[in-house]
């Protein structure tokens, strides 16, 4: 007696619907993506400088206490509650800013007006006078825009600053960054 | 007609004539294992990318996040959108500014943001209740997506408010400048 023998069908798997979802998902993923890389400066509220201020005052070494003010026509640079370039005797001169501006007469919007080489080359000078400061405080008239105030904290920080490792991989912050802790306070001038 | 040309005729209404009667053509099948395999890979990538992302920013339509040189990652906390139309936050839009770009006076109390600060402490209470459940510690941290002309007044007013509501941390976002 034979056998019949049946014949295996192979049947082969739809993946037309498989493979219209995985199209769907692409430009859906896409859309929810950054664009542009996003990064984040951590700032302190004013509450923190004095626990700052302490930590230096443990140490024996006198607090730089640097502080810069973001005024329409420059910046107003002091250390110690002394103004960088104020008149002989005076701890301050509301007259006159300490870096002037790059582009005077320029609008707010303009975020080129001020001069951030100056500011840096200055923070650099403090940087030399205080190596363990890494501490600013940063404040600005009502009217200075969002742009103005972080290039300001880029030139402070120092443009060559990369603070990735320090963050995330816990090694040390390099010796490029200058005061890349900031405070931001209102009305400090 | 050169006899290559005639062959070629005769086979194209030989064809006719068997597509007329009724055979049955032929029909390709198109390879998709290659495809799929290059989109499965595509589409793990681009999930893999997003998940790792601990806060998704997404900007307001016409905001313009300002720029830096500054490299360190986002950590997790919660979003506030100001821009000069509006602040936003968790999809709704809290307060309206005026034309100049400021807080409307009426949502304003000195420098505490009513409305706003009504939102931050319920999601403070929110958040902390979440970390206790978790016994993690409440970090308490707030990503301000700003604008590129975004007045400092306004910048220190939300600040403010978020202090307020107990938020102890506070990061502004920005778009990773090239050198």
């Amino acid at each position: 007696m034979g056998r019949k023998k049946f014949e295996e069908e192979v049947v082969e798997a739809n993946l037309l619907p498989v493979m219209n979802i995985m199209l769907l998902m692409i430009p859906a993923l896409l859309l929810a993506m950054e664009i542009a890389r996003m990064a984040a400066i951590a700032v302190s509220p004013p509450k923190f400088a004095a626990t700052a201020d302490s930590k230096e005052e443990d140490k024996k070494e006198k607090p730089l206490n640097l502080k810069v003010f973001i005024m329409e026509d420059g910046y107003r640079v002091s250390a110690s509650g002394q103004q960088a370039g104020a008149d002989a005797g005076k701890s301050a001169d509301s007259n006159s800013p300490t870096i002037a501006l790059a582009k005077p007469g320029t609008p707010l919007d303009d975020h080129d007006r001020y001069d951030y080489a100056s500011l840096e080359a200055k923070a650099k000078e403090y940087k030399a006078l205080f190596p363990h400061e890494t501490v600013v405080t940063v404040s600005a008239e009502n009217s200075i825009p969002m742009q103005s105030l972080l290039r300001t904290m880029d030139a402070l920080r120092g443009t060559d600053c990369k603070l990735m490792g320090a963050m995330t991989a816990n090694e040390e912050v390099p010796a490029e960054c200058l005061f890349w802790q900031a405070i931001v306070e209102a009305g400090a001038g | 007609m050169t006899p290559e040309e005639e062959q070629a005729f005769l086979e194209r209404k030989k064809a006719k004539r068997a597509g007329k009667r009724g055979f049955a053509e032929e029909g390709a099948v198109l390879g998709m294992t290659s495809l799929m395999d290059a989109i499965t890979i595509i589409v793990t990538y681009l999930l893999k990318n997003y998940g790792s992302d601990p806060v998704v920013i997404a900007p307001t339509a016409g905001q313009k996040v300002p720029n830096s040189t500054a490299d360190t990652p986002i950590q997790d906390g919660v979003p506030i959108y100001v821009t000069q139309r509006a602040i936003t936050f968790m999809d709704r839009r809290v307060v309206q500014m005026d034309e100049n770009g400021e807080v409307d006076p009426a949502a304003l109390q000195g420098h505490l943001i009513g409305p706003l600060y009504d939102l931050l402490a319920e999601e403070a209470d929110r958040a902390k209740k979440m970390a206790e459940g978790k016994g993690e510690e409440w970090e308490g941290r707030i990503i301000l997506v700003g604008d590129q002309n975004l007045k400092f007044s306004v910048l220190v007013d939300v600040m403010y408010t978020a202090g307020r509501a107990e938020f102890r941390e506070y990061a502004f976002c920005v778009v990773m400048k090239n050198q």
